[in-house]
């Protein structure tokens, strides 16, 4: 079953990364397959490949763990000497939405992870 | 052991390329499919969003590696992540239904300038014997991006269809004017 969140409450849940986590350049909810839901930017990106790499990484991360028998993903970290990009799913929805935060170097990878797990929380049903 | 070659599936979504892959393959197919969220779940239920991988051994002539790649022109990166060493293409195209044409249209406008650098074979999929009409839009297409490719009409999941689209590849290698492509070429 497809339960898309309310686009207004999510963008709200994003802009809170992104002006509340220092360094949080990006903050997106992309579908599974690939499309961009809602979107909070401190910079100018491309949000429609965004979406698309984030659905990549995302099939290649369960499919990964699928082959290995280590369980449901809980996120991905793909980190650059420049920047780094935390993905997230939100529970609670089969996997239909991943939040993308993309951070620059300065930003503490704890606090980055944690302010996206607050997020998709908070996006979950029921929430 | 026999040479290994690395061929790409690109095309529509819809066309067959993750089918074919799971089919075909040897050893149990490596899936990223995801239940759509867009329109073409009113066609299908489900899209690749990341590669199909398989193998097949076809013994005497090497072991082939299979990569399919996601249809929308979204996931054209995915062509990066895969490029290294392809010997040649597949592009396959839906030949049972209308929205063939546009599919292969849209395959044409995204990877063209990538189908005049390696080898190719234009695959009519998923009917036994497309109308002429359709076959000479399907050319007519090829010419219009200034490209040319053997067609051939299959059903993708059949080894020895494909076995057969292998040996075309080979034969456009070995007589074809390609650029020898850094890291490209046999690849193992
Ligand atoms: N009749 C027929 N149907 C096929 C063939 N190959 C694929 N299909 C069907 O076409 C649909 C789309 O296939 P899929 O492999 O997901 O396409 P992809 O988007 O190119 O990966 C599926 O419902 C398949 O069962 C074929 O060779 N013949
Ligand atoms: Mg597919």
């Amino acid at each position: 079953m497809n339960r898309w969140p309310d686009p207004d409450h999510a963008l709200q849940a994003l802009a809170r990364i992104v002006s509340g986590c220092e360094g949080v350049q990006i903050a997106m909810l992309a579908s599974r397959d690939g499309r961009p839901f809602v979107w909070r930017s401190a910079v100018a990106g491309d949000s429609g490949k965004l979406a698309a790499m984030t659905s990549s990484l995302t099939a290649l991360g369960r499919t990964v763990l699928r082959e290995l028998n280590a369980g449901e993903l809980d996120h991905l970290l793909v980190e650059g000497q420049d920047g780094k990009l935390v993905l997230v799913g939100v529970p609670g929805l089969d996997g239909l939405l991943v939040l993308a935060v993309l951070a620059e170097r300065r930003a503490r990878l704890g606090l980055v992870l944690g302010h996206a797990r607050m997020c998709v929380r908070a996006l979950a049903p029921g929430a | 052991m026999n040479a290994c070659h690395k061929l790409v599936f690109i095309g529509e979504p819809g066309a067959g390329k993750t089918t074919c892959i799971a089919a075909l393959s040897d050893i149990a197919p490596v899936t990223t499919d995801v239940g759509c969220t867009d329109d073409l779940a009113r066609r299908k239920a489900s899209t690749t969003v990341a590669l199909d991988y398989g193998e097949m051994d076809l013994g005497e002539q090497g072991m082939l590696r299979l990569y399919g790649l996601p249809g929308q022109e979204r996931f054209r990166f995915m062509f990066d992540v895969v490029r290294d060493g392809a010997m040649g293409l597949v592009v396959l195209v839906d030949a049972a239904s209308a929205q063939g044409l546009d599919g292969l249209a849209g395959t044409l406008a995204t990877y063209a300038d990538e189908l005049r650098q390696r080898p190719f074979v234009l695959c009519l999929n998923k009917h036994p014997d497309p109308p002429m009409a359709f076959r000479e839009r399907c050319m007519a297409m090829l010419r219009d991006q200034g490209l040319v490719a053997p067609l051939l009409v299959i059903d993708a999941r059949s080894r020895s269809d494909l076995a057969q689209v292998f040996r075309m590849l080979c034969l456009l290698l070995d007589h074809g004017d390609y650029p020898v492509l850094d890291g490209e070429r046999g690849g193992a």
